[in-house]
């Protein structure tokens, strides 16, 4: 039986089939390479950066994530324009479970800003436990949210992308959506010793993608996981149900806004601090809310 | 020891048996009078370059040696690494009795210079491990590995010692992956095997330095002697696979769900030299920042990572240059 399979198998037919996937361009991103070579990065002999960078990682991931970006989400970025030179602090709002929003934001800071910028996300402690992500996550520039990473890349004129709502942000129901939940204050503290602007970045649209109805907290526990998400689809559907819905998605950047003081101020000092960045953060979100109307997947982006 | 060379200064080397501390010592032999100690015998193929001592780091034989000697500086490179031949009671036994030893002669014989070699294990693959550690950073190895005991434990006597006793100037060094033709520690025999186990999902970051940077960092603190603490690493990060990939090996995988138990059981059946702790070192990056070392010592490696991987060579080519003599390398 095997022998006939293998008889009758018409090797160069499968060959062409192969080798025709294998160079399937997903898509042409326009003016990528030119792109690449502009990122602030130091590669060593190996091709990675001080931190793990890996562009040749990026720009086999691009393409994939240029879908998403141009095809899928119809991804709109507003207020390019508004990032200054040098180290900045993007703080973001967080929701719909995985992390589309750091990625979105990613692609535009990469795409459309000029310079073209990398930003590196700080991402939750335990992804680093996660198969194929963990290398991934590495290689495209994000690392656990230590402070000393942080510091150490700001202090590095590198950009840092934050969410300080953290997994309560990423993990939050669909009926809590952009409303941003509790602050860490940990980003203030980096931002005054290192004397670096910070920028909300409101992400509207990533927060429908997985419309999240209830969080299985015993199962996640089980897994080490912050949460685990029930969704319409998920996990009723099984891996269908992992498909994202197809919102339009709108990454709106804020103006800078600078603080001064120092990082040992108290805690209560800090935290009214914390509190204008998460003003300003809604109020961008708001903002976009607004323009986009009640059309989640068509609506408005400017 | 000839009348010409009297007013030398004279240093004693540990480890002398090791390919390293040949390395050194064939680097320092035009400027210094060497004593090189080992429990092992010396390699047939090099004679080191001065006398050499068969001792236990904790026997009586090393008194005499401080008093023949009256020594300005003492590189101690002799933590035995090897887990397949020797025992952790041994190796405790020798790395840490040994080294308090050692170090409480280096006060006694008012040595000026010691310089300790540790190892970036110390501090441990972890998952919550910044991505750069510094050398305030927590050592996690023994949290989970009673294996590194032994290597936590020389660390922690030897910045002890360098807080207690100011007169005698420590340097401790904590190095990355030291790999080169010439070495034999587990991980370049595995790059050199051909065959390299890695974890399917997980690829973390390393960083390997080249044995001629690392005999150049050591010969550095030994001539600018300034105390403390410093990590030092090679040129730069490199991903678990890729280093596979320019050692020329190919990639075994094992299962993601694999454990140290496990580990420590297909070691024990296969005799092969596969520590249980490099589990967690093949799953977590464990990246040290030496910006200080740099910047204080003017260190710069000189080999690139990919170069240094691929001078690896195969175990054939290893066994080889077993009959050449590794002092005829310069640093």
């Amino acid at each position: 039986m095997l022998k006939r399979i293998l008889m009758e198998t018409d090797f160069e037919k499968l060959k062409a089939l192969v080798s025709k996937f294998e160079h399937l361009e997903v898509m042409e991103i326009p003016g990528f390479e030119d792109r690449l070579s502009r990122l602030n990065v130091e590669l060593n002999s190996a091709g990675f950066d001080r931190w793990g960078l890996h562009p040749e990682t990026l720009r086999r991931f691009a393409p994939f994530m240029y879908v998403l970006y141009k095809k899928y989400f119809r991804v709109e970025a507003t207020g390019l324009e508004n990032i200054p030179e040098g180290r900045v602090l993007y703080i973001g709002n967080h929701g719909g479970q995985i992390p589309l929003d750091a990625m979105m934001a990613g692609m535009a800071l990469l795409l459309e800003s000029e310079p073209p910028r990398i930003a590196r996300a700080m991402v939750e402690r335990w992804v680093p436990t996660v198969p194929f992500i963990s290398s991934l996550f590495t290689r495209i520039g994000a690392m656990i949210g230590d402070p000393n990473n942080c510091r150490e890349l700001l202090l590095h004129d590198q950009s840092v992308m934050v969410f300080p709502e953290g997994a309560k942000g990423s993990g939050k129901l669909y009926k809590d959506r952009y409303q941003l939940q509790r602050f860490g204050t940990g980003f203030m503290r980096l931002a005054l010793e290192t004397n670096t602007p910070i920028i909300p970045v409101a992400v509207i649209g990533t927060e429908e993608t997985y419309p999240s109805i209830y969080n299985f907290k015993k199962l996640a526990s089980l897994l080490g996981a912050p949460y685990f998400p029930v969704t319409p689809f998920f996990p009723l559907f099984g891996p269908l149900g992992l498909v994202p819905l197809p919102a339009k998605v709108t990454v709106r950047f804020g103006k800078p806004i600078f603080f001064e003081g120092k990082e040992n101020e108290p805690e209560e000092k800090i935290r009214e601090k914390v509190q204008v960045v998460k003003d300003a953060l809604q109020s961008e979100i708001n903002v976009g809310l607004e323009i986009r109307g009640e059309k989640i997947f068509s609506g408005a982006a400017k | 020891m000839s009348a010409e060379n009297k007013g030398r200064p004279k240093v004693l080397i540990t480890g002398a048996s090791s390919a390293l501390a040949r390395l050194v010592a064939g680097a320092l032999s035009p400027k210094y009078d060497l004593v090189g100690v080992d429990p092992r015998p010396a390699p047939s193929n090099s004679h080191f370059p001065g006398e050499f001592v068969v001792a236990d780091y904790h026997s009586r034989k090393l008194d005499e040696v401080f008093q023949k000697y009256e020594f300005e500086a003492v590189m101690h490179l002799g933590r035995i690494r090897d887990s397949q031949n020797y025992s952790s009671q041994y190796r405790f036994q020798m790395n840490v009795i040994g080294t308090q030893k050692l170090l409480e002669l280096c006060k006694q014989n008012a040595v000026k210079n010691l310089i300790v070699m540790s190892t970036y294990h110390v501090y441990g693959a972890h998952r919550l491990n910044a991505l750069q550690l510094t050398e305030e950073s927590p050592l996690r190895a023994s949290q989970s590995f009673p294996e590194l005991v032994d290597a936590v434990e020389l660390d922690h006597a030897a910045t002890t010692f360098m807080w207690r006793n100011r007169e005698v100037r420590t340097t401790v060094l904590r190095p990355v992956n030291v790999i080169g033709k010439h070495i034999r520690n587990t991980i370049c025999s595995l790059l050199r095997s051909g065959l390299c186990p890695k974890i399917f999902g997980f690829d973390p970051l390393m960083q390997f330095i080249d044995e001629k940077d690392m005999a150049r960092a050591l010969i550095l603190a030994l001539e600018q002697p300034h105390p403390g603490v410093f990590n030092v690493a090679g040129e730069g990060l490199i991903a678990y696979s890729h280093a596979i990939r320019h050692a020329n090996a190919m990639i075994v995988p094992l299962p993601p769900f694999i454990t140290a138990g496990l580990v420590r059981v297909i070691a024990e059946v296969s005799r092969m030299n596969l520590p249980p702790y490099l589990v967690d070192y093949f799953k977590y990056p464990t990246i040290v920042n030496d910006d200080i070392f740099r910047t204080k010592f003017g260190y710069q490696p000189k080999v690139k990572t990919v170069q240094s991987l691929k001078n690896l060579g195969t175990p054939t080519e290893r066994k080889k240059l077993e009959s050449k003599s590794v002092l005829d390398e310069s640093v």
